[in-house]
This record gives C-alpha cells, structure tokens and sequence, in this order.
C-alpha cells in the first residue's frame, strides 16, 4: 500500500470509488421468489382496503354517537391499467419438455425450473452438479454437447446461499440452450465441471480468481486473470472498485545490479570515477 | 579568409557540423519502435505504419520483434498491474538511447479504467518521452507525436545522459 516515501501516492481512503455500497436485495431470477413478491404485493393490497375498511367502520360508529352525518365509504382503488409495453418477461412455470424430462429423471435434485423471456433455467442441487452435467450431456434426449459459459454472481444479501454458479449448456446438434444454477453458500466447494466439460478449465479458474470460489478436483486451480500475489476477489461486492488489488507498483528498478554496472562503465569511458551507491 | 560570405573552394565539395549533431540526426531518421500493442490503440498503431500512413517515410518503419533492436517503444493501450512488470523488463532490454511514447489515454493517465487492475499512466513504471491523448488516437496524431519525439532527439545532448552522473561528481 502507498506510504508518504513513495514517488506514487494514491489516497486511497479519500477516493470516491473506494467506497463499497453492498446490495440489500438478492436480484436472483427466479419462479418462486416471482410469486412469493406477486402474493405479497396482492396481500398488502387486501390489507390496505381491509384497514380503509375498518376506519370507515370506526368513523362510522363514532359519527352515530356523536349525532352527526355519516362518513363517506371508502371507494376501492382500481389499479391504473398498465400502458407500458417495456415490461421485463416475468418468469414463467415449465413448459419446456426439456426441463419437464429433467425433472422426471432427476426428481427432487431439481430444486426449481422454470423459463423466462424463452430461456430455461433449472436450479439443481449443488452436490450432484457432476452428476446432473454428465446426464445434459450424455443422455440422448437432451444432448447439450458444449458448455458455452460458467460463471458466478455474489448475493451478499441472501441468507442461505452466497453465491449462484451458472452454467450455460448448448445443444448444437438441437439448436438449443440450457442454463443450469446452483447455489453454493461461502466455503462450499462444487464439484469442478472439468470432468464432463474440459472447457471448464478455465472459466473456473476465472471464477475462483474474480469471485473466490474453489472447485474440487480441479487440475490447476490458481488465478488467470490478476497477477499471482493479488489480494482478494474483485468481482465481490464487497471489494472497492480502486482499492485492495492497487497499490505501488513494487519491483526491482535494478535486476540483478545490470543497470549499475553499466553505469560505472559508462562513467569509467569518460574518465570518470563514481562510486556505487551503498543500502542504508 | 577571403571573402566573408563565399564558400571556399573546399566547402563546395565538404559540410561541416557538429559530431553531435550528425549522430542525432541519424537517430532521429531511423528510431526503430518496438512490434508492442496492449490494446485498442495498437490498431492505429498498425494503421500508421501500413500503407496510407506510411510510417517508413520518417525512417520509422521498422517495427522489431526483439527490444534488444529497437529504440522506441510505443505504450498503445492500457496497463494493467499484470502487464507492467513486463513493460519495465523490456524497457530494461531496450540499449541506450531509448526513447517511450504514451499512446493513447489510458497509456497517458488511465483512460476510463479508474479500477483496481489499472495503473494510471505508464509513466509510473518508465519514463515517458512523449504523450499523445486521444481514444484511441488517429494515426495523424502519432505521426505528429513521432515528429515532435523527432524534434527532441535534434535539440538533444549527448551530455544530457551523463548529467546526472556529472552532478553527482560535481
């Protein structure tokens, strides 16, 4: 980190991308969660007219015995018809014979599926992920042959899970895609997808190296992206955007004292005679 | 003498200068940079020295593989933290006189990449001869950038390398 004797100060404490914002909410796309807001949101509703209701009632009886006129009853408001045509797909339940077939096979590993703006997703459990790969690749209904991609998003706000693990499978053969996700709570290690997908050789060392998550049997699992002695994971929501990873750029201004030598040969040719300079 | 304002017979035929200025001179005609791109700005560097640009009409042309043949290096793109220990060691392999051109925003101070991976300015981590701003540049601004590199490489002294080593003596 910077210190006052530097030539290259960063003040990192007063920088403005140094300051963290962690997330309140878990934007995690889901069915379930979907319905749950949707339920919620109809239930505060009724709860809202009932509550109108009650203090008509209340005004109502204390109008009677005070001799005066009758309130007003409450109008129930309409919602406001929704002209808006920018609406972001809703997730829908499982129509898709793919992920019906998945849920046959695998029954209860599969924790949840559904589909969105035409794409699927299945949520599986995370100890039989190899399991459940080996099967999107192998079987012959589903055939998904390539792992397009696999990565990570960081949910600080979740409290079961940390992180979600995606994993996007295509069906060449069948023109078709399939995102598989699981979600793993910090210090779980999955099972690596080395196996089934050797592509995922270093989409997971990606992961590990920008969200900090560590596969098991994986052949080499050390960083790709950022230098070998970096510190933390960036991708994090907890990491600043400048911060942890800069710092002073520390290496030898003088390998191997080369520079010097040719320095004093230098000055030796124009008859000059210097002496090196000694480490305090 | 004779007259003042007459060449003589022996300057019709010879032309005096400075050994100084003769050696800069040929500097100045035929730096050669370093085949060097980290990023966008690398494509206008290629730009400039294809065809239309024609960076071979300043002696230039001869982008080298090796830093042990070159003498300019040209910083086209951003550095990051991973890349500049490299930058440094080639800069390090490169003989005297070695020039460093900043091409380019992020080379210049960062760019857009205010993050954690980028250091702000190559300049950081060697010295930099000439800037050029732009994101990315047009191969115009490089060429203008190269002839003002040329132009201190002229108004250069052989004595400026060894001032330091002459001051420390005193």
């Amino acid at each position: 980190m910077a210190n006052d004797e530097s030539p290259y100060v960063y003040d990192l404490a007063g920088a403005p991308n140094h300051q963290v914002v962690m997330p309140k909410t878990v934007p995690l796309p889901s069915l379930k969660t979907y319905l749950e807001e949707q339920a919620a949101a109809v239930a505060a509703d009724e709860a809202k007219w009932a509550k109108a209701q009650a203090d008509f009632e209340a005004a109502k009886a204390k109008a009677e015995a005070d001799g005066k006129d009758a309130p007003k009853p409450p109008v129930r408001a309409v919602p406001r018809p929704d002209t808006n045509d920018m609406k972001f797909p809703a997730p829908a339940p499982a129509t898709d014979p793919d992920l019906l077939y998945l849920q046959s096979v695998l029954g209860a590993k599969v924790e949840e599926a559904f589909q969105q703006a035409g794409e699927l997703t299945c949520q599986v459990d995370k100890s039989a992920i190899l399991e459940i790969l080996t099967l999107c690749r192998d079987d012959r209904a589903l055939g998904y042959e390539m792992l397009a991609d696999e990565t990570a998003t960081h949910y600080p706000a979740a409290k079961d899970f940390a992180f979600a693990v995606v994993y996007h499978l295509t069906s060449i053969r069948r023109c078709k895609r399939l995102r598989l996700r699981i979600l793993v709570p910090e210090g779980f290690e999955p099972e690596s997808a080395v196996a089934v997908y050797p592509t995922a050789n270093w989409l997971e060392r990606e992961i590990w190296d920008m969200l900090g998550i560590r596969f098991q049997n994986h052949p080499d699992m050390t960083r790709i992206l950022c230098p070998e002695d970096w510190e933390g994971h960036p991708l994090r929501k907890e990491y600043p955007t400048l911060g942890l990873g800069q710092r002073d750029i520390d290496f030898r201004e003088d390998r191997s004292g080369v520079l010097m030598r040719i320095a004093m040969e230098k000055a030796g040719n124009l008859g000059i005679n210097i002496k090196p300079p000694k480490a305090e | 003498m004779g007259m003042m304002n007459q060449p003589t017979a022996l300057e019709h035929v010879l032309i005096t200068t400075k050994v100084e200025k003769i050696i800069n001179w040929s500097r100045a005609t035929s730096v050669w940079p370093m085949t060097f791109g980290l990023a966008c700005c690398a494509i206008e560097m290629m730009a400039a020295g294809a065809a239309r640009f024609d960076f071979d009409r300043f002696g230039s042309g001869i982008f080298r593989a090796s830093p042990r043949q070159s003498d300019l290096m040209i910083v086209a793109g951003t550095v990051t933290y991973k890349m500049a220990p490299i930058i440094k060691q080639l800069y390090d392999q490169m003989p005297e006189p070695k020039w460093v051109i900043a091409l380019g925003s992020c080379a210049t101070a960062g760019g857009p990449f205010d993050s954690y991976h980028t250091i702000q300015g190559v300049d950081k981590v060697v010295p930099v001869d000439i800037y050029i701003p732009g994101c990315p540049p047009r191969p115009e601004s490089l060429i203008y950038g190269f002839l003002k590199l040329q132009d201190k490489i002229m108004t250069s002294s052989m004595a400026d390398r060894y001032k330091e080593i002459f001051e420390a003596v005193g």
